[in-house]
């Protein structure tokens, strides 16, 4: 019964059987009480009526006519059977058979001698006769008492019956809900006990428990990353810094043995230390664009435009090397967003596209609109990478080892990806047939976040076996 | 031209105070905001170079303070902090322009520069003239020699923006800034390349080239051969 109290499974569903109990019991009463107001006015107006007829009766033809009129009553069986008796003056019954003592003139309830039953409850209605007499009409109220009898009978029943079905019910509920509940507090407790990977379970439903549970995995998993990100980082930026800092220091050391060419050296020195503090610049960048801090700044972004300037900015450049950059950008693209965050995005897959692959290879930029989404592509004809590298190159310092040598920092497709989570969007990567393919998704103005959990999870549904 | 230079750090404001003193500025140093904001508001300075932290008063409450007080002195806002915020509310607080540490002296220098020109805002020019060289700012029209050079619009940007600042050196993150609105690093040097085909528009025909390189910093309007 405590662990009943304490749960407010229980409680809820203890709480609406109940009230739904006390509402059955009103309604009962009400309906009894209404039902037996109608029914006891119907036998007064039965007896008031026939009390009036027989008063007719006797002033048209007095005493005599009465007594045979109340003869013929009697004799007749009828349903409800009516009582009838006349007093005289000195008070002892003259005509009719009800066994009662003269009552006052009006309607009372009365008493009478049933000659088979015993004293019995009846309704009467007497009225004065001249010298003295009067008229009682009476209607034995015994069949209306069993008609009410049976109802409470029934209704007793069927509220005991409620009560017993509620009760089931209210527990069956209670321990349904205790049990959903509780199955998520144990995950999170597994979780809090060190089992970060461990995850609610989500059943196939979709109902509220199940969304809560599909929610908070959610949250599990961009806590998960986070840490990843973070434990990834530390060892990362420890790695990725003492090599350029190492070699700074070989050539240092070298200078101060024996001056080489002091110029070159301080140049040199310079150039190093320039590229460790851009590697920190693209370190805060990130992180600042993965807090979501920016989105205070977010304004209305004309796309088509900002990708027609990044096309015309770059197309020199590739133009220069002898490459070939192509585009086409739909009309009235628009975003609510950070102008130079997406455009620094869409500018490192451009470069991207211009540094990992041959100079036979061809760039291509497309922006275009696909629902409520907008999309830029950049696809290039350099061969793509390994399928194994997908997932892999936008994480923080990633870098294929092809790669490995070209310049770069290996945080590009890392910044990519987080501002578009930023805008509420993703980046895509596939290989394409000849090469790689990034695709940045960004809502449009006025669209709400697109849910890529739930796709990605529908998705997973359908490729189960039916 | 008169500079103030507050700064805590002593490394780097003798580091800047040093490379401005060479140039032949008269540079004012101090280590301290009230100091700064003392100076800022009883002498006339061409430029302000102000780090955000200073002890006492802040870098972004002196430019506030100065700028509630009518003082115009241009500024320039230094600052480790190289968040997108940290940058709009130094501009939203009445910085001029905004440098993230660490810089090389030559974009300070070349920021400096600008900043002081700008001061004097007198009527804005129409046309900008040089050796030959004619930019029409209400037509968007460039001439060379009496002939009509026809640039794309960043390539028209560029050029004006070196044309402004005549005889001083204008670095690649301030073209960034100024004609893209750009406040990143692409990889690739886009400005490189616009400036290359700008060249080559307005040499056509064997025409001395007026765009002169500053290796590793950035470009200036030469005004003499």
């Amino acid at each position: 019964m405590r662990k009943w109290l304490s749960s407010a499974a229980y409680r809820i569903a203890f709480i609406n059987f109940a009230a739904y109990a006390a509402g059955l019991a009103i309604l009962g009463v009400f309906v009894f009480g209404v039902m037996h107001i109608a029914f006891s006015r119907q036998l007064d107006s039965m007896v008031s009526d026939e009390a009036r007829t027989l008063q007719d009766e006797y002033a048209s033809g007095g005493d005599g006519e009465l007594a045979e009129a109340i003869a013929v009553r009697e004799a007749s069986a009828s349903p409800t059977r009516m009582l009838y008796a006349v007093f005289a003056a000195d008070g002892h019954r003259v005509h009719g058979s009800l066994q009662t003592r003269r009552p006052t003139a009006g309607l009372h309830p009365i008493v009478f001698q049933d000659p088979s039953e015993g004293p019995d409850a009846a309704r009467a209605r007497t009225i004065a006769l001249p010298r003295g007499q009067s008229l009682v009409v009476a209607v034995d109220s015994e069949w209306l008492e069993g008609i009410e009898r049976i109802v409470i009978i029934i209704f007793s029943l069927g509220f005991v019956g409620f009560v017993v079905l509620g009760f089931g019910g209210a527990v069956v509920v209670g321990s349904y809900l205790q049990r959903r509940l509780e199955s998520i507090s144990s995950s999170a407790e597994a979780i809090i006990r060190g089992d970060i990977r461990s995850r609610m379970p989500v059943g196939p439903r979709e109902d509220e428990f199940d969304q809560l549970a599909a929610t908070l995995n959610r949250m599990l998993d961009r806590i998960e990353g986070l840490l990843d990100n973070l434990r990834q980082v530390s060892s990362d930026i420890a790695h990725d810094l003492r090599t350029p800092l190492a070699r700074l220091r070989n050539r240092l050391e070298r200078g101060a043995v024996g001056p080489l060419n002091g110029d070159s050296l301080v140049a040199d020195a310079v150039r190093q230390l320039d590229e460790v503090l851009s590697l920190f610049a693209a370190i805060l960048r990130v992180a600042e664009v993965e807090s979501g801090e920016t989105k205070r700044f977010f304004e209305p972004v004309d796309v088509t435009a900002m990708l027609a300037e990044l096309a015309e900015s770059y197309g020199p450049a590739f133009e220069d090397e002898g490459r070939i950059f192509q585009w086409s950008i739909a009309p009235d693209l628009s975003v609510r967003g950070d102008r130079e965050l997406l455009a620094q995005s869409v500018a490192n897959l451009i470069e991207n596209g211009q540094r990992h692959t041959s100079k036979s290879a061809v760039v291509r930029m497309t922006g275009a609109s696909a629902g409520s989404l907008v999309c830029v592509q950049v696809v290039d004809t350099g061969g793509g990478v390994p399928e194994a590298d997908l997932g892999r190159i936008t994480k923080r310092f990633a870098r294929l080892e092809s790669s490995r040598n070209t310049e770069g920092h290996g945080l590009g497709l890392s910044l990519v990806s987080a501002v578009a989570k930023l805008h509420g969007g993703r980046l895509i990567l596939q290989n394409s047939a000849a090469g790689l393919s990034a695709t940045i998704e960004v809502p449009r103005s006025g669209q709400a976040p697109a849910d890529f959990s739930r796709e990605r999870r529908t998705r997973k549904k359908e490729e189960q076996p039916e | 031209m008169k500079i103030l230079v507050a700064e805590d750090d002593s490394d780097t404001a003798g580091f800047i105070s040093r490379g401005l003193r060479e140039l032949g500025h008269n540079v004012v140093t101090t280590a301290d905001g009230i100091d700064a904001m003392h100076l800022l508001s009883t002498e006339q300075f061409d430029v302000a170079v102000l780090d955000r932290m200073l002890p006492r008063l802040d870098g972004l409450s002196i430019v506030r303070r100065a700028r509630a007080a009518e003082i115009h002195a241009p500024v320039l806002l230094l600052t480790a902090l190289g968040r997108i915020e940290d940058r709009v509310s130094g501009l939203e607080a009445g910085a001029d322009d905004y440098l993230v540490k660490p810089f090389a002296f030559s974009e300070l220098s070349a920021r400096v520069n600008a900043l002081a020109r700008r001061k004097p805002l007198k009527a804005e020019p129409t046309r900008l003239e040089l050796r030959g060289l004619t930019v029409d700012l209400l037509k968007r029209q460039v001439l060379r020699d009496g002939a009509s050079v026809t640039l794309q619009p960043r390539e028209y940007r560029i050029l004006e923006e070196l044309m402004r600042e005549e005889g001083k050196v204008v670095t690649r993150t301030m073209l960034l800034e100024r004609v893209w609105n750009y406040h990143f690093d692409p990889q690739t040097n886009i400005v490189d390349t616009h400036i290359s085909r700008l060249r080559s528009k307005l040499n056509e025909g064997g025409k001395p080239d007026l765009i002169e390189t500053i290796r590793g910093v950035g470009y200036r309007m030469a005004s003499d051969a």
